[in-house]
Formats: C-alpha cells, structure tokens, sequence
C-alpha cells in the first residue's frame, strides 16, 4: 500500500463545485476509473480520499491535491493522471502523481492570484480602483470581523499579507500570499470584502489559487 | 458551457454550479452540424429535473441522432432569475449556453400540475411569445408530454403540441417531420396539421370546445382533418427500446444521485387512487438480461456506485430475486449497492432483503394508503393488515428499526373511523416489533405516519369524485392527533406528519381543469407566480385571488361530484383504459369491493388491444 498523492487544476465551471461535490467527483471519477485503492471498512464502505486543503466555492486553482492509498505496491503512478482525466469532468484536469512528500499539516500559506473588478463597470474606472486599492493596503490596520469556532472576533489582517506582488493588466491584478492551512487560514475575499466595504463598491474578484507552500517555503508536494 | 456574462452574478446567488453546465456525459455538438435544435426543459430547479428518468432517456435518444442537438435547461431558483431578470440574461441551455430562444422546439415535460406556472415563467425568461397565438414562424415550436398531458386543457393556450404516452418514437417522428418541412419551406400551421395525424399527437389548437349552460364539457370538435381521438404511443417492446447507456452526470448532488434502471412500465395493481397505474398500462417487463447489460454499462459508463431498479411497484417484477441475484454477481464485486424503491408490504422477503441488505441499512417505507381494511378495499390497495405485520417482523429481524407508513386522507367512502385507524395501525407496527424476539436490541423503534391529501385524477376510477373540502381535511388531520393522543402513543416513538392541504387543493383544480383554466394560468403568470410546488413560493389566497380576477370558481373543479355521463374534457384522448371500465371500478369501490390484479384475472380495462404485456402472459 503507497500513500499517494496527485495535483490537479480545477478551473472553468468546476469553479462552483464546492468541496463537498469535488469529494463525490473524485469518489465517482476513481471508481470509474477502476484504480484499486483502499476502501473504508465501515458499514458504507467506499474509497477513501482527503483533501490536503479545501479549495472555496468560486475559487480556480492550478495546485490542489488530493490524497488516497493504492493497494498494489506497483501501480504504475505516471499513468494514474491519464486514467483519472478520462474520467473527470473536463474543468478538473490531474497533472501529476507522486508519493506524498509533506503531511498535510506541512501546509502554511497560499498564493493567490486575484483580479479585481467593479460588479457595475459604471460605477468606477480600472484607475480608480487601483488608486483605492494601493491607498487600502498603505492602512497601517485592516481590521474585519472573522468567524471562528468561538464567536466573531476582530482580526488585523495587515500582518497576514505574507507576500504581495501587483501585476500588469488593464484590471487591478495581483498576487497575494495569506496564510493557510488547518491551524490559520485566511481566505483572500476576507481583504477583499473589507476593502469592498471600504469604499462603498460592490467588487467583483476573480481568484484563482496558484501555489501551496510549506512553512520552509516549498512547494507543497 | 454558460454565457460570459453571468460568471460575476454566480457568487451571489445559492449552488451556482446549478447554472454552468460542464458535466461529465454532457453532449455537445457544433450547432452548424445540426438541423434541429431542441432544448429539453424541466419546470423545476436543476437538482430536481437532473434526477428525472425520462429527460435522461430522452435526452440521450435524441442526441443519437446527428442531426439533432437536444440540451438541458432548468427554471433559476429565485435568487438566480432575480439576477438574470435584473442583468438582461435571457434562460440559456446549459450545452451551449444559447438562449432558448435560438431554438426550433421548446419541451416541457409536465411531470405535476404545480409546475405550469414555471412553464409560462420560463418561456417568459427565454424571451419566447408565451402564448401559441403569438408564435408565427416555423420555429419555437413549444411541445410538452409526460403525465400530466393526459389532460392538458388548462394549458392549452401555451403548447403547440402535447405527446401523449411513450415519448421514444413519436418526439423522433415529429422532429423529423418539423425537419422536412423546414426544408419544404412549410409553415407554421402547415406543419402543426401534418403532426396532428402522427399518433400519439395532440395539436390542441385544432380543436374546438362548447360548453353546457352548468358549465360543463358539451362537445370537443376537431376541425382541419385532425382525428376525433388521440390515442396514447406506448413502447410495447421493452428490451428492445431505447435506453441510454451513459447519463449526464451531475457535479452537485442532486435528489437521486445515483444511476436508475427502468426495469418494467405500467403496475398490474390497479389501485384506484394511482393514475400511474392506469396511465402505463399494460405492464410491460424487460428480461433479467436486458437489465442487468444496461445497468453495468450505466455503472462503468458513469462511475456510479448505486443502481436505483426503477418501477411502479418493483416487488411484482417476475423475477425479482432471480435479477438482483444477477446483477449482484458483478455488483457485489465491483462495489455497487442496488436499491429497489417502491417495495409492496406483501412483496418483501427474506430473499430479497438478502439480496440488497449490502445497501446502507436507511428506514423502510410502507404506503398502505388507509387505516382500515374496508377502505384500503375501496381504494384496491390490496394490502392485509397481517401482512404488514409479518413483512415489519421480517424487517425488525433484519435490524430495521424505522419503519415509515404513507396513507392518504379524503379518499372516497373515507368515514371518521377509517381516518382513526391510521395512527391505531402505526401502534399496531410498533408493537409488532415489541413482540418480535429477535429485533435490534437496546434500540426503540420509530414510525413515522405521513398523511397527504388525496387528489382525484384523470384516467382513474376515482376521476368523478369530488375531492374534500380543505376543512373537511383539515378535520381529519386533527382527527388523527387526537386519536394519537386518546391511545397514549408516544410521540417520540411515533411522529405523524401531515401534508399541507393547500397544494392539494391547487393540485385538484388543474388535474381535472378545461380550457377555461388557461386564463387562470396567463393571469397568475402575470402576477409573477412561479415555483408553486415550493412552499417558499406557494400562496393559496394569491391563487384565490387570481381565479376571483378570472370570475371562476375552483370548486368547480376540485369539490364537484361528477355524473358518469358528463363529457370529462379529457375524453377525447385515449389511455387504452375505457370509460366503462373506470365506472365499474369506481362502482366496486363503492361497494368496498377489491378487483384482483392483472396478473390473476383481467378486469376489461382495454390496454389488451396494444397486443402484449402482461394481457398476453401465461396465467
């Protein structure tokens, strides 16, 4: 038995599979595609599957990976993204198959890449909007309301914007780099929302998730 | 794939992967290689079409065909056609993500009366003339078949033609001849006239209707050649008709999430509140081989693990244990669980839970329909009170301990004392499995009662019938509780549920409507009502409102007793079952009187004229 690991790209209208979904796309996909791995014991047995990191509603990504055990010590893993393809919808794409490297607990940030746009193009230019954006990140606080286990609680996202990098584009693009994983995880439409709520325009973002990192700074493999 | 335009609204509206398309099994074509193009709509959400048997039959029989492309559309919830509403989106088919109105046919398939009014919605979000006068050219021709067609006069105002029966061959027919008189250069009515002499079509604008001073039916004519009677298409041959070997396969759960095999059409049984029973006759099987190559290549084709084996009633298949034992020889290894839905209380056996216990062990579901044996007589459900009894033992033995009863209040000859019996007949179930010495251990049983309000329909025995008024359901729901709370039965060990009059009320009203209903429908549509199987939409006082609006009075329809020679406005369409069988069986009924099933002596229904089926089995 090798506990293996394969990255995919979801993208297109596989964007609004939530995470739920993907895990029944998988299940179906690899039942499909008649891999033998293992299979739960329980009274509903099925193949088990975990995801490393959930991916939100809406996101793309060119990185996430999903984990399972193959029974046969010699399966043959550069073959397991073809089979698997074959049997995917066309928006999820596996790229790779590997034996994992890290645990999933390896996880400690992501990138996103992000572009922003008004939902009402009327309302503000492209310029205006970068002005306002580079004006919100110069905030030496941006404080928002975050849900967790115990309650609403005020976070300073400031320190949590691990890496940014503007890219060139008529639209306001940029790569942003938040902390993630089981322990903390920043999704990038919290900053976004607060910057929405900031200056008064409903915002739309295109967000697609384009590197998983451990805390070394590796790729997550 | 889904227009550009949409993708900054999908965030702000709830399951936007509803609205995108892009599922595996999804056929796309280049529109440029097709003469017809036919967009397949279902009067509901996504989760609720994408789980319905014959759209996925007909969907992929269709597109067989090269010089079709048949796509999928849905209604928007809400949230979604707010959206589109405000944005200028008009409703687009999931395939191409063009707006229906670039299409040659729309299709309804009208599975329940409460969806019409998402029917009219639709067209109106499609930008297409809502009703059929205002529809000219040889295009966007709107046709509607499933169950609800054996009476569609309530809306024939906005269908150009209903199919009546099986689909499989009669939609090909008439597409083909839409196709040729494209090439030829037809019109409109041209080709609206040579469909209404195919079989099994109904052209409603062809014919005229009068009416009695009492307001009923006088007289339905038909002019321009069409025929006096339509008659119904059924697929006689089942192992030989079409099924698809691959479906479109959902990336967001749906209501059945799971793979169906049809494993045989129509019910032998004849109970006669069920209009399913009368519509589908005669019962036609597939063989145990048949059934078992369609659902592997189903499984293999679309990678999932369960097999619903679909029927009206799928205890009285023929060879019921010899098939799942077939299909579990390679189910069992390759990790399919079969479900075998619509169980009779007399049809379960050791044999068969044997056979499907390797599915998750959820409750079991009984509908004996009434609480007392005199009522479940009259209403044909031949159901005994002992075999109940047994079939629950044999489940609680089994390790069951949820056991759910459906039964419905109203039905005709209904007394106070049948209403009584049905929680009395819950107690019964639960000390069933009290004296069951081999039940689950340290576990306490739990039944549920559903009731629902009983809806006369077409095509039955009970098609005369008035139903209850909604304070006389009303009483009987109370009844219940009462009768709950004078037997001290604990309600943590049975929970009674009810259903809500409203809709049935609704539901009666259009099941039994003529075309003066059409007006009720354009009205309510106006106003903006849709989603009415939703309780999140449905008001009966806004219902109350419009057929006030329309100055027609719907307990004409739902609460009058009809008279066996009264011209029923669905008479000229014929389901094979004749009148003068329906009224001896409504005359049995009120006799209490129970008919035996096809299969033990044949009662004259009709259906023996398509030839085959159960008419023609060995008895």
């Amino acid at each position: 038995m090798k506990n293996v690991r394969v990255f995919y790209r979801k993208f297109g209208p596989c964007k609004y599979i939530s995470h739920l979904d993907t895990n029944r796309v998988m299940i179906r996909a690899i039942g499909k595609s008649r891999l033998n791995i293992w299979r739960t014991e329980g009274f509903n047995q099925h193949a088990y599957i975990t995801f490393a990191l959930p991916l939100s509603l809406g996101f793309a990504s060119e990185c996430e990976s999903m984990d399972f055990r193959v029974l046969d010590d010699d399966e043959d893993l550069s073959a397991i993204p073809a089979r698997l393809n074959e049997c995917l919808p066309e928006g999820i794409r596996v790229f790779r198959c590997a034996e994992a490297v890290y645990k999933p607990a390896a996880i400690d940030s992501a990138k996103y890449a992000v572009t922003l746009e008004p939902m009402n193009e009327s309302e503000i230019s492209n310029i205006e909007l970068s002005e306002k954006w580079e004006a919100f990140l110069q905030l030496p606080e941006i404080n928002v309301e975050k849900k967790t286990k115990k309650g609403m609680k005020t976070v300073d996202l400031k320190p949590y914007i691990l890496a940014y990098e503007a890219r060139q584009g008529e639209k306001v693009c940029f790569d942003l780099t938040l902390p993630a994983g089981s322990t903390l995880n920043i999704n990038p439409n919290l900053l976004i929302q607060a910057f929405s709520d900031s200056i008064g325009t409903e915002l739309y973002a295109d967000i697609t998730r384009v590197g998983i990192y451990t805390k070394e700074g590796e790729d997550f493999a | 794939m889904y227009p550009e335009k949409i993708e900054k609204l999908l965030l702000k509206v709830q399951k936007p992967g509803r609205y995108v398309g892009g599922e595996m099994g999804a056929v796309i074509k280049d529109k440029q290689d097709v003469d017809v193009r036919f967009a397949f709509c279902f009067p509901d959400t996504y989760e609720i079409g994408m789980s319905h048997l014959g759209i996925k039959i007909l969907y992929s029989l269709f597109n067989e065909k090269p010089y079709i492309w048949c796509e999928r559309v849905f209604a928007p919830w809400l949230d979604m056609e707010e959206q589109m509403r405000a944005h200028d989106i008009p409703l687009y088919a999931l395939e191409s993500g063009d707006p229906i109105s670039d299409f040659d046919f729309i299709g309804f398939t009208l599975q329940y009366e409460l969806s019409y009014s998402n029917i009219l919605n639709m067209l109106s979000l499609g930008n297409i003339p809502v009703l059929s006068k205002d529809r000219h050219d040889l295009n966007h021709i709107v046709v509607a078949g499933g169950p609800c067609a054996c009476n569609p006069e309530p809306i024939t105002d906005f269908i150009d033609i209903f199919f009546l029966g099986d689909g499989e061959e009669v939609d090909l027919e008439v597409i083909e001849l839409y196709r040729q008189c494209k090439k030829d250069g037809k019109s409109r009515e041209e080709f609206l006239q040579l469909a209404s002499q195919i079989k099994g079509v109904y052209v409603p604008s062809l014919y005229d209707v009068s009416y009695n001073d009492d307001g009923t039916v006088a007289a339905v004519t038909p002019k321009n050649g069409a025929p006096a009677v339509i008659e119904k298409r059924v697929m006689m041959n089942m192992d030989e008709s079409y099924y698809p070997d691959n479906f479109v396969v959902p990336n967001i759960e749906i209501v059945h999430d799971r793979a169906v095999e049809e494993i045989f059409r129509g019910c032998i049984r004849g109970c006669r509140f069920c209009q399913a029973g009368f519509l589908y006759r005669p019962v036609r099987e597939k063989s145990v081989e048949c059934i078992s190559k369609q659902c592997h290549a189903l499984c293999q084709n679309t990678g999932y693990d369960e097999v619903s084996l679909s029927s009206l009633s799928s205890s009285d298949y023929t060879q019921v244990v010899p098939m799942l034992r077939e299909l579990n020889s390679w189910a069992k290894p390759e990790n399919v669980s079969l479900s075998l839905p619509s169980l009779r209380v007399d049809g379960f056996s050791d044999d068969i839970l044997n056979e499907i216990k390797t599915v998750r062990k959820s409750g079991l579901t009984f509908a004996p329909e009434a609480g007392s044996q005199r009522l479940r007589n009259a209403i044909n459900k031949n159901v005994f009170e002992d075999e109940l009894m047994n079939t629950c033992r044999v489940a609680f033995e089994g390790g069951y301990t949820t056991v759910k009863l459906y039964f419905m209040i109203g039905l005709p000859t209904e007394t106070m004392d049948d209403v009584a019996d049905i929680p009395l007949l819950g107690k019964k179930v639960l000390d069933t499995f009290y004296s069951t010495p081999n039940r689950p251990k340290g576990k306490s049983p739990r039944v549920t009662v559903s009731a629902s309000s009983f809806v006369p329909k077409p095509f039955t025995p009970f098609q005369w019938e008035p139903q209850d008024t909604m304070d006389v359901l009303r009483e009987k729901q109370q009844h219940i509780k009462k009768t709950m709370a004078e037997n001290h039965i604990s309600p943590s060990k049975m929970s009674y549920n009810y259903h809500d009059s409203d809709t049935s009320y609704l539901e009666a009203v259009f099941a039994r409507g003529d075309r003066r209903l059409n007006k009720v429908m354009y009205e309510a549509y106006k106003r903006g009502m849709h989603f009415d199987g939703w309780s999140d939409c449905f008001s009966l006082q806004a219902w109350f409102d419009v057929f006030e609006a329309c100055g027609i009075d719907p307990s004409f329809y739902a609460n009058r007793r009809r008279s066996f020679d009264e011209v029923l406005p669905w008479d000229h369409l014929d389901y094979g079952v004749s009148k003068a069988f329906l009224r001896r069986e409504c005359e049995r009924a009120y006799r209490s009187e129970a008919s035996p099933n096809c299969r033990e002596k044949c009662m004259g229904c009709g259906a023996m004229k398509y030839g085959g089926g159960v008419c023609y089995e060995k008895r």
